[in-house]
């Protein structure tokens, strides 16, 4: 079996014919005979799956895929089987809108999931929201929680970019050091980390005493790293697309062993082997995890449990290939969305389309989440009123050509006071 | 992808791409072809064209297996349309946008251009109208004019070149289907329309691929098949028309504007941020605009080429016999840069292509026993694989530019009267394909989104 057959049309009609041959033997699947309707619940999956988003979309596919089978096979939600309908949205915001609204009027599904890339999700909640279908989003955008969309558009399954930014600068401040240079991509992705850190940082009673910001399409980066003030004792770097390898290179070669504090985002090296030839200069440098690569010593059950059905080995690689790295601080979104999903439904008693406006109040109701394998990553909260949740952030230093976790957040570190209240918002 | 955009928007391939020394490759890519024209300029005119010498392999009594295959082929396409609408909406497991793009664009194009003309046992056209003709009695209402040569193939092949490059879901299996519905249905009634002349000059594929099959291995010549080097249908054989020379010159210039429209160069001109690029909806216009731009731009600076040569040679074909002559021995370039464009693309879609293969009829089956199958990009993530992928596009490129320059050395040898005119005629042609092969592999080099 493989990835694209698990949950498909194909694929839960299988399992429901399996489930009933064995009915005798695994009494979850009998409870689908005894669903008031046997139909799938069909949910619509925007899918990177070509354009930039490709390999993000990939990993998200695995994810998606193994959530509803493992969701399926402890009896569905309301005894009724998920069906996934993925879509590719191409990475492309107007093609994301057409995605939505193929969700919501050719598949009838019953809601929309899965979009990662921000623009996407910016192009695509307005149509959500018109055609009043929820669409849980696992993007790390801080869109959702800063008011831009809708209430139809919730984000319970991912942490956003500045809660997670704003977390970091207390264990900077206190062990990295308390003179900031920030190095990133001169565009919005850049500029969130730029202004949350240098924000969060002066709360601390640090400083961020340079902003080097890279144009988007450089592949040298020489020229740039003599602006690093001599006072520095923390580089903040934030770099993304093909030249980020470029990047740590020439970095380790400017800066040789005598390099300042350094402290980067995964983002940049995501699907990145990171004992990889040339990424040498690493060790001993710090980043954010949205969830460890690594399983850690105290390696929890959940995130056991949940690198199995996924098929992630103790690297964040592929069982089936070990140089196959995935998307590991980001994919347990889908995972947690879906399971989000199941508990919003089963909470509003979800029967189909007409039940769309009790699930958003249902999840909306949602407040703690605790760590288990319906959340391997950690315990989070849920504020309804801004449909974002919170979740613990993870620091991890690189020692031996892997990341080993240093340090946890706590829930409360990555809080920021209420942008927005969509439960105004008629349904 | 799945084709025709395979992208990444973070460190991979390209990534470690950029770590290696693409300088020193290109240099010597651009060094072996350079070896190649100077080696040329010095052979004996007989070795030259010795080494286009083929031999016979054998009877080439295929008409029956032709409409046979050709039929198999019919119902397969029409099948595999029934599967985009009906099947799967991600492409990745959709068989037909497997099928199209990455068994056929990408896969079966290249195996025409190595091995010679397997297009016209599978086209699926030819067992339908054969069975129009000779099984219903359809007579043709209309002769399709000679004045219209190719044109109205390349006409659509730029319109195949739009698809490619421009429409925003080119991957969208209900919208593939729906185009590659209509496709047929609009060639088969226009080959109803004027009869076989207009599956020969006018369906862009059967053009296209007949086109790259004269740089393979095989070929029919005199009721036999014969085997000889790639590229000896084109050193050896008559000069096409002149829409079907632009034609050819036409397949390179798309091509190359396949790559062109991926790197951050293009956004650049664009003005757009690479890192954030909004996806094919974005681009529509702008690369229609460059596709068409590309086009020109490759069939002025040919013809500017062979001007210039014929100017340094003293005389010698004027340009549109020039064209016809010299245009052909463009294809190999075209060939090995499809082959370099889409090497990384092929390794993961025919992985995709292997699962749909699996289960064919969407059953849950695994005629294939892949058991539990993982589609993978490991490769991408290492220097060392990545530096084999690279270097394997590379050499492609490379050999189809040295390939390119041997057979229009052959050409010229027989277009012009003594071998220093040969020569000269061939010095602007050889700037161009050195530059070419530049370019060609600094796109491979290049960042790209």
């Amino acid at each position: 079996m493989t990835e694209l057959k698990k949950t498909n049309r194909r694929g839960v009609l299988k399992g429901l014919a399996a489930g009933t041959a064995a009915a005798a033997t695994l009494p979850l699947w009998a409870r689908y005979t005894h669903a008031q309707s046997a139909a799938p619940i069909k949910i619509g999956f925007q899918q990177h799956r070509t354009g930039i988003g490709a390999a993000y979309g990939r990993w998200y596919g695995r994810t998606t895929e193994a959530a509803a089978a493992f969701i399926n096979a402890q009896g569905g939600i309301n005894g009724r089987p998920i069906e996934i309908v993925a879509e590719d949205d191409g990475t492309d915001p107007k093609r994301g809108a057409e995605v939505v609204e193929k969700f919501a009027t050719q598949h009838n599904c019953d809601i929309a999931f899965g979009t990662l890339f921000s623009h996407v999700v910016i192009g695509s909640a307005p149509r959500a929201g018109e055609l009043k279908i929820p669409y849980f989003v696992v993007s790390e955008g801080h869109h959702v929680a800063s008011g831009g969309l809708n209430r139809y558009t919730l984000q319970p399954g991912i942490t956003d970019v500045k809660s997670q930014v704003q977390a970091m600068a207390p264990y900077v401040n206190a062990n990295l050091g308390k003179k900031v240079t920030m190095i990133y991509p001169d565009f919005a992705f850049g500029h969130d980390h730029r202004d949350f850190f240098t924000a969060a940082m002066a709360a601390q009673g640090g400083e961020v005493i340079s902003q080097i910001a890279i144009p988007p399409s450089e592949t040298s980066f020489t020229k740039y790293f003599p602006k690093i003030p001599r006072e520095t004792e923390v580089l903040y770097h934030v770099m993304v697309g093909p030249a980020v390898l470029t990047f740590v290179k020439e970095l380790g070669e400017f800066f040789g062993p005598s390099a300042p504090a350094i402290f980067g985002f995964i983002d940049s090296l995501e699907a990145v082997d990171i004992a990889s030839p040339g990424l040498e200069f690493l060790d001993g440098t710090y980043f954010w995890e949205g969830n460890p690569r690594y399983a850690q010593a105290d390696q929890s059950d959940a995130d056991k449990l949940f690198r199995e059905k996924v098929g992630v080995d103790a690297n964040g690689a592929s069982v089936s290939d070990p140089a196959d790295v995935s998307t590991y601080a980001h994919m347990f979104g889908c995972w947690e969305t879906l399971h989000v999903v199941k508990a919003g439904m089963e909470a509003a008693g979800y029967a189909g389309p007409g039940d769309r406006a009790a699930l958003i109040e249902a999840v909306e109701a949602m407040t703690d989440m605790p760590e288990g394998i319906a959340h391997p990553q950690g315990a989070k909260i849920f504020i309804g009123k801004t449909h974002q949740v919170f979740g613990h952030q993870y620091i991890s230093q690189v020692q031996g050509g892997k990341l080993a976790r240093v340090h946890s957040t706590s829930i409360e570190d990555t809080f920021y006071p209420d942008e927005v209240d969509y439960t105004t918002q008629p349904l | 992808m799945v084709a025709p955009q395979r992208s990444w928007a973070h460190a991979s391939e390209q990534g470690f791409v950029l770590l290696l020394p693409t300088d020193l490759y290109t240099g010597a890519g651009v060094v072996a072809v350079l070896l190649t024209v100077l080696a040329l300029a010095v052979a004996p005119r007989r070795s030259a064209l010795r080494i286009n010498a083929t031999v016979p392999i054998l009877e080439a009594k295929a008409r029956r297996a032709q409409l046979s295959i050709s039929i198999c082929s019919c119902v397969i396409f029409w099948l595999l349309i029934w599967v985009g609408l009906a099947g799967p909406r991600d492409p990745l497991a959709n068989p037909l946008v497997l099928m199209v793009w990455t068994v056929f664009w990408m896969g079966l194009l290249t195996v025409q251009g190595l091995a010679g003309d397997i297009w016209t046992y599978l086209n699926p056209f030819t067992a339908p109208a054969w069975l129009a003709r000779s099984g219903l009695g359809w007579r043709a209402p209309l002769c399709l004019p000679a004045w219209l040569g190719y044109w109205p193939a390349l006409a659509g092949f730029l319109l195949f070149g739009f698809v490619l490059l421009a429409d925003p879901a080119p991957a969208d299996p209900d919208h593939l289907a729906r185009l590659a519905a209509g496709y047929w249905v609009f060639h088969f009634a226009l080959a109803l329309l004027y009869g076989p002349a207009w599956l020969r000059r006018g369906e862009p594929f059967a053009v296209l691929f007949r086109a790259i099959g004269w740089v393979g291995i095989c070929a029919r010549s005199g009721g036999r098949l014969r085997l000889g080097p790639p590229g000896w249908q084109i050193a050896t054989g008559a000069a096409p028309p002149l829409s079907l020379a632009v034609f050819c010159v036409m397949v390179l210039a798309t091509g190359s504007f396949d790559g062109l429209n991926e790197t951050f160069w293009w956004l650049g001109v664009l003005g757009m941020n690479p890192l954030e690029f909004s996806g094919r909806s974005a681009v529509v216009w702008q690369n229609t605009a460059g596709l068409l731009l590309a086009n020109l731009f490759l069939v002025l600076v040919f013809a500017l080429t062979l001007t210039l040569g014929q100017r340094l040679a003293g005389q010698g074909p004027h340009l549109t016999r020039g064209m016809r002559l010299f245009a052909p021995t463009l294809l190999p370039i075209a060939l090995g840069y499809h082959v370099a464009h889409y090497l990384p693309s092929f390794l993961v879609d025919s992985q995709y292509a292997l699962v749909a293969l699996s289960d064919p009829l969407m059953s849950g089956a695994d005629w294939l026993r892949l058991g539990e199958f993982f589609v993978s990009t490991g490769f991408f993530n290492s220097k060392d694989s990545v530096r084999v992928i690279y270097l394997s596009q590379a050499g492609a490129v490379v050999a189809g530019h040295v390939l390119a320059v041997l057979t229009a050395h052959a050409v010229a040898l027989k277009a012009y009267g003594s071998h220093r005119e040969a020569v000269l005629s061939q010095v602007p042609l050889a700037v161009f394909m050195l530059g070419y092969t530049w370019f060609g592999l600094w796109l491979l080099a290049s960042p790209r989104f």
